[in-house]
C-alpha cells in the first residue's frame, strides 16, 4: 500500500509539474488538467482493448494527443481569455466539464479496469506492481528532464517570461507562442501522468478530479519553483491519499484532498495571495 | 462647502455631459409582455411535459439570479453555488420527514440554514483573490456532493434507508399538486425573487458591491469594508438560492445528490454568464431560454452538460460580457459612443509595489 | 504642539531588503506637510504603512490619539485618513458619481449597509464633484476618464469623508497645467477652509516648497533630513 502510494504520489508529481508550470509561466489555474489526465487513462484503456497493454506505448501516444489539444485550447481560449477573471476559472471547468460527458458518451459513465500484469512477489511478501514501477520510473525520468531542460537554454525563456513577460516579449521572444506551447507541454504531462497510472485503479469520466485537486494543492505549498519540492510533496500526498483510500473507503481520499484545499486557502489566504501578486 | 468650488471652470472635455438614456426600467415593457406570455401559456392546455420543464426552469432561473448576486454583482466567482441550493433542499426533505416539522417552518429554517451557510462560505473566501475563491467554492461544494452521495441516513418511518444516490423524499402535505398550482407558484417565487435581488443590486449596498467587485483596492481605500460586503453579497444571494432549492424538492419531492452536484453550480455560472454577468435579469432570460430549449428537447442529461458546456465556452470566447453586455456594446457602438465596455484589466495591478 | 498622525519606530521589510527602517514623524492638525525622497527611497512603502494597505514590522501609529497600527485601510478612512494612489484604479463599470457615492454611502452614518437614501446623498455627491471639476463628465464610466480625471476623481473620493489627514501619493506627477493647478487650488482650499492637514508625497522639491510648511526626506528607509519652509 505504502509502494503503491510512493508509485503514484510519484507520477502525480508529473501533473502537478504541469500544473506548476502552467501557473507559473501562463499563471493561470487550470480547471481541466484532470480532464487531460482522464483523457490519458482512456488513450490507455482504448490501446489496451486493442490488445497493447503496456502503458509505456500508451504514454507517449496519450501525450501527443493531449499536446495537441492543449495547444488548441491554449491558443483559440486561454490566451485570449488570460487576463480576464472570470473566464478562465469556469472556462476551464467547462473545458473539463465538455471532456467528463464525452467520455461518458464514449465510454459510458461505468468504471472500467485495465488488466494489470501480476504484480512480483518480493522475498518478505512485498507486493511490488509492475505498473507502479514504470510509472515511477519513467514519471521520475520526465521529471529529471524538465528540471534539466528548465536549468538549460530553452528553459531559460520560460523562467524569463514567468518572471517578467514584459522584458521577455521586448528581447523579441513570442511570448503568446510560447504561452500556448507551454499549456500544451503542461497538458501532455498530465495526460502521460494519467497514462501511466490507468492500470492502478478504474478508468472513469470524473477519475481526472483528485488528480486535479492534489495538483492544486501540491503547486499550492510547494510554490512553481522547486521540482524536487513538488516531487516530494506529491510523493507524500499520493501514500496519504492511498492511506484514506485503503483505511477509509476510497471517496475519502477526495473528500481529503478537497478539505485540504479548503484548509490551505482559508488558513494561508496571504501566502496564496502572495502568489496571485505575482500575476501581473 | 459650496462656496468652496473652484473659480477655474474645468477645462476638460464635455463628452458625456449628458446622462445616460439607459433608464433602469427601459426593459420593462418586454418584461411584462414575458410575463404575460408565461402566464398565459399554460391556458393553451400544453403537455404535462412542458409545463414541467418550464416549472423547473422558472426555479432553476431564479438559482442562476442569486447566483449573479454574488459571482456578477459582488465579483466573487463561486463555483459552489449549488451548495445552499442543495443544502436547503436536504434541509427541507430532513426537516419534513424526519423531524416532522410542517411545511412552512420547514422551508423557512432551510432557507435560513441556506444564508448562514452562504455567510460561512462569504467569511472564508473574503480574503482570496479571483481564481482561488472560485477554487474555496468548488471544493466546499464538492465535499457537500461527496457527504450527500456517501451518507445514508438511518431508516425512517416505516424502515426505509434513505440518503446516499436515492435522495431523500419530502413529506408533502399535498399527494398531487396539479401542475397548473407549481407552475404558477413557480413563476410568481420567480418574479418575487428576481425582483427583490433587482432591488439589493440597485440599492446603494449593491453599488458598493459593485464598486468592490470593479476595484477592491479602490474600494478599500473609500472606506468599505470589503470583507464585510462579499459576506453579505454570499449571505444574500445563497438565501435565495435556498429559497430556489427549497422550491424544487417541493416541486420534484425529492432532494438527491444532484441538488449539490458541480454541474448546478456550473450551470448557474453558465447562465449567468451567457446572460450578462450582474444584470440579474440577464441570467433569469438566459436561463428560460437555454433551460427550455435543452429539457424541451429531452436530450440525455450528459449531453445537455455538454452543450451548456459549449455555450459557455462560446459565450466566453466571443461575447465576454454576455447578451447583455453585447447588446450594450452594440447600442453604444451604433448611437457613436465608442466602448461603452470597460477596456481589459491587464493583470491586478498593487498599489504597494508602484516604487517601492 | 497637538498631534494628530504620530508614527514611532516604523521598521518593514520585504524579505531580506529592509524598505524603512526606524521611521518616526508627526503631523499636527491641520498641518500641511510634505514627504521627499528619491526613487526607492521607500516613500511609497511609508504611505502604504501610514494608510494601512501595509501592516509594519515594527512601531505603531497612533491617530488622535488612538492607536491603529493594525487597522486597516477602510477603517482608517472612516476614521478619517484618506489616501490617493500613484496608479488609481478606478471601478470600470461605475461612472464618476456612482464612484464618489460609494465613498459618501459608507460614511452616511449607516455605515452596515452602506444606506442614506439617494436624495440624502444626493447634495454632497454633487457638491464634490463641482468642486473636484467632474460634474460635467459625472456619467462617464470611470474607465473612459483621462489621466487628470483619473486623479480628481481620487482626489473627489478622499475628500468624501471629510478627512482630518490626506495622504497623497505622487498625485501631481504627470499631469498638465491645467489640471495641476486645479488640484493645488483644491488641496489649499480643503487645508485653509477645513483645517485638512496632509501629508504630500512627491519628488518635485519646487511643489513641495509651494504647498508645504514642513518638509521631510526619505532616503534609504530613513528620515535624513526636516526642513521648515
Amino acid at each position: 500500500m505504502l509502494l503503491d502510494g510512493l508509485f503514484a504520489g510519484g507520477t502525480y508529481a508529473l501533473m502537478a509539474a504541469g500544473m506548476a508550470l502552467i501557473l507559473g509561466v501562463v499563471k493561470v489555474i487550470n480547471l481541466s488538467h484532470g480532464a487531460f489526465f482522464t483523457l490519458g487513462a482512456y488513450v490507455a484503456y482504448a490501446l489496451a482493448e486493442r490488445g497493447v497493454e503496456t502503458p509505456i506505448a500508451a504514454a507517449p501516444l496519450a501525450a501527443v494527443i493531449a499536446f495537441a489539444f492543449g495547444v488548441f485550447l491554449g491558443k483559440s481560449f486561454v490566451n485570449p481569455a488570460r487576463t480576464h477573471p472570470f473566464a478562465l476559472p469556469v472556462g476551464t471547468l467547462a473545458c473539463a466539464l465538455l471532456f467528463e460527458q464525452v467520455a461518458q458518451m464514449a465510454w459510458g459513465p461505468h468504471p472500467l479496469s485495465i488488466g494489470a500484469d501480476a504484480p512480483w512477489i518480493a522475498p518478505g511478501g512485498l507486493v511490488i506492481r509492475r505498473w507502479g514501477v514504470i510509472a515511477f520510473l519513467s514519471s521520475a525520468a520526465l521529471l529529471g528532464g524538465l528540471r534539466w531542460v528548465l536549468s538549460a537554454r530553452p528553459g531559460l525563456s520560460l523562467r524569463l517570461i514567468a518572471e517578467d513577460e514584459e522584458i521577455a516579449g521586448s528581447l523579441g521572444m513570442d511570448v503568446e507562442a510560447i504561452r500556448y506551447l507551454t499549456f500544451g507541454g503542461a497538458c501532455a504531462m498530465a495526460a502521460a501522468a494519467g497514462a501511466l497510472l490507468s492500470p492502478s485503479g478504474a478508468v472513469t469520466p470524473t477519475m481526472g478530479r483528485a488528480p486535479l485537486l492534489l495538483s492544486l494543492v501540491v503547486v499550492i505549498v510547494a510554490g512553481m519553483d522547486s521540482v524536487a519540492a513538488i516531487f516530494l510533496l506529491s510523493i507524500g500526498l499520493g501514500i496519504f491519499g492511498n492511506a484514506c483510500a485503503w483505511f477509509l473507503s476510497p471517496q475519502w481520499s477526495y473528500v481529503a484532498l478537497l478539505a485540504a484545499v479548503c484548509l490551505l486557502l482559508s488558513a494561508r489566504p496571504a501566502g496564496i495571495v502572495a502568489l496571485a501578486g505575482r500575476r501581473d | 462647502m459650496r462656496n468652496a468650488a473652484p473659480s477655474r471652470a474645468p477645462k476638460v472635455s464635455l463628452r458625456g455631459g449628458t446622462p445616460p438614456a439607459r433608464s433602469p426600467w427601459r426593459g420593462g415593457g418586454w418584461l411584462a409582455a414575458g410575463i404575460g406570455l408565461l402566464l398565459l401559456f399554460p391556458l393553451s392546455s400544453p403537455d404535462a411535459f412542458f409545463l414541467d420543464v418550464f416549472t423547473t426552469g422558472f426555479l432553476l432561473a431564479a438559482f442562476a439570479a442569486s447566483w449573479d448576486v454574488v459571482g456578477g454583482v459582488s465579483g466573487q466567482i463561486t463555483l459552489g453555488h449549488a451548495l445552499p441550493f442543495g443544502t436547503a433542499a436536504y434541509a427541507c426533505a430532513l426537516l419534513t420527514s424526519f423531524a416532522g416539522w410542517p411545511l412552512p417552518l420547514a422551508v423557512a429554517a432551510a432557507v435560513l440554514l441556506a444564508a448562514a451557510v452562504g455567510a460561512g462560505i462569504g467569511a472564508l473566501s473574503a480574503r482570496l483573490v479571483g481564481p482561488f475563491v472560485a477554487l474555496l467554492t468548488l471544493a466546499l461544494g464538492e465535499i457537500a456532493h461527496e457527504a450527500a452521495v456517501g451518507h445514508t441516513f438511518f431508516s425512517g418511518p416505516g424502515g426505509y434507508a434513505w440518503g446516499g444516490e436515492g435522495g431523500i423524499p419530502v413529506a408533502l402535505p399535498w399527494r398531487d399538486a396539479p401542475p397548473f398550482w407549481s407552475y404558477y407558484a413557480a413563476l410568481a417565487f420567480l418574479c418575487l425573487a428576481s425582483f427583490g435581488m433587482l432591488r439589493f443590486s440597485r440599492s446603494g449596498a449593491g453599488l458598493i458591491l459593485r464598486a468592490v467587485a470593479g476595484s477592491p483596492i479602490t474600494a478599500q481605500a473609500s472606506g468599505v469594508p470589503i470583507a464585510r460586503f462579499r459576506r453579505l453579497a454570499f449571505t444574500v444571494g445563497s438565501a435565495f438560492a435556498g429559497a430556489a432549492g427549497a422550491g424544487f424538492v417541493l416541486h420534484v419531492g425529492r432532494a438527491t445528490a444532484n441538488d449539490l452536484s458541480l454541474e448546478l453550480s456550473f450551470q448557474a455560472a453558465t447562465f449567468a454568464a451567457v446572460g450578462g454577468r450582474g444584470t440579474i435579469v440577464g441570467p433569469v432570460v438566459a436561463a428560460l431560454v437555454l433551460h427550455v430549449l435543452f429539457q424541451g428537447l429531452s436530450l440525455p442529461p450528459s449531453a445537455r452538460v455538454l452543450l451548456y458546456a459549449l455555450t459557455l465556452l462560446v459565450t466566453l470566447r466571443f461575447f465576454p460580457g454576455g447578451v447583455v453586455g453585447t447588446a450594450r456594446d452594440l447600442a453604444s457602438r451604433l448611437g457613436g459612443k465608442e466602448g461603452a465596455r470597460p477596456p481589459r484589466r491587464r493583470g491586478r495591478n498593487r498599489p504597494g509595489e508602484g516604487t517601492p | 504642539m497637538k498631534t494628530l498622525l504620530s508614527a514611532e519606530g516604523i521598521t518593514k521589510s520585504f524579505g531580506a531588503t529592509q524598505v524603512l527602517s526606524g521611521i518616526t514623524l508627526s503631523v499636527a492638525p491641520g498641518e500641511p506637510v510634505g514627504l521627499f525622497g528619491p526613487n526607492g527611497s521607500g516613500k511609497t512603502t511609508l504611505v502604504n504603512l501610514l494608510s494601512g494597505l501595509l501592516l509594519p514590522d515594527a512601531g505603531t501609529v497612533r491617530f488622535d490619539g488612538k492607536e491603529i497600527t493594525r487597522l486597516p485601510l477602510d477603517a482608517r478612512y472612516r476614521l478619517g485618513i484618506a489616501r490617493t494612489f500613484q496608479i488609481p484604479h478606478p471601478y470600470p463599470a461605475l461612472s464618476v458619481r456612482e464612484a464618489v457615492r460609494v465613498a459618501l454611502a459608507v460614511n452616511a452614518g449607516k455605515r452596515k449597509e452602506g444606506g442614506g437614501t439617494r436624495e440624502d446623498e444626493e447634495g454632497p455627491t454633487e457638491d464634490l464633484l463641482a468642486r473636484t471639476g467632474l460634474f460635467n463628465q459625472r456619467f462617464v464610466p470611470c474607465a473612459q476618464l483621462s489621466q487628470g480625471c483619473l486623479r480628481r476623481l481620487e482626489f473627489a473620493r478622499a475628500l468624501a469623508c471629510r478627512p482630518k489627514l490626506l495622504i497623497l501619493d505622487e498625485i501631481f506627477s504627470a499631469l498638465s497645467a491645467a489640471d495641476e493647478g486645479d488640484l493645488m487650488a483644491l488641496l489649499r482650499a480643503a487645508n485653509r477652509d477645513e483645517g485638512t492637514a496632509f501629508l504630500l508625497v512627491s519628488h518635485n522639491p519646487p511643489l513641495l516648497k509651494a504647498l508645504c510648511r514642513r518638509i521631510l526626506v526619505l532616503e534609504e528607509g530613513r528620515i535624513v533630513r526636516e526642513r521648515t519652509v
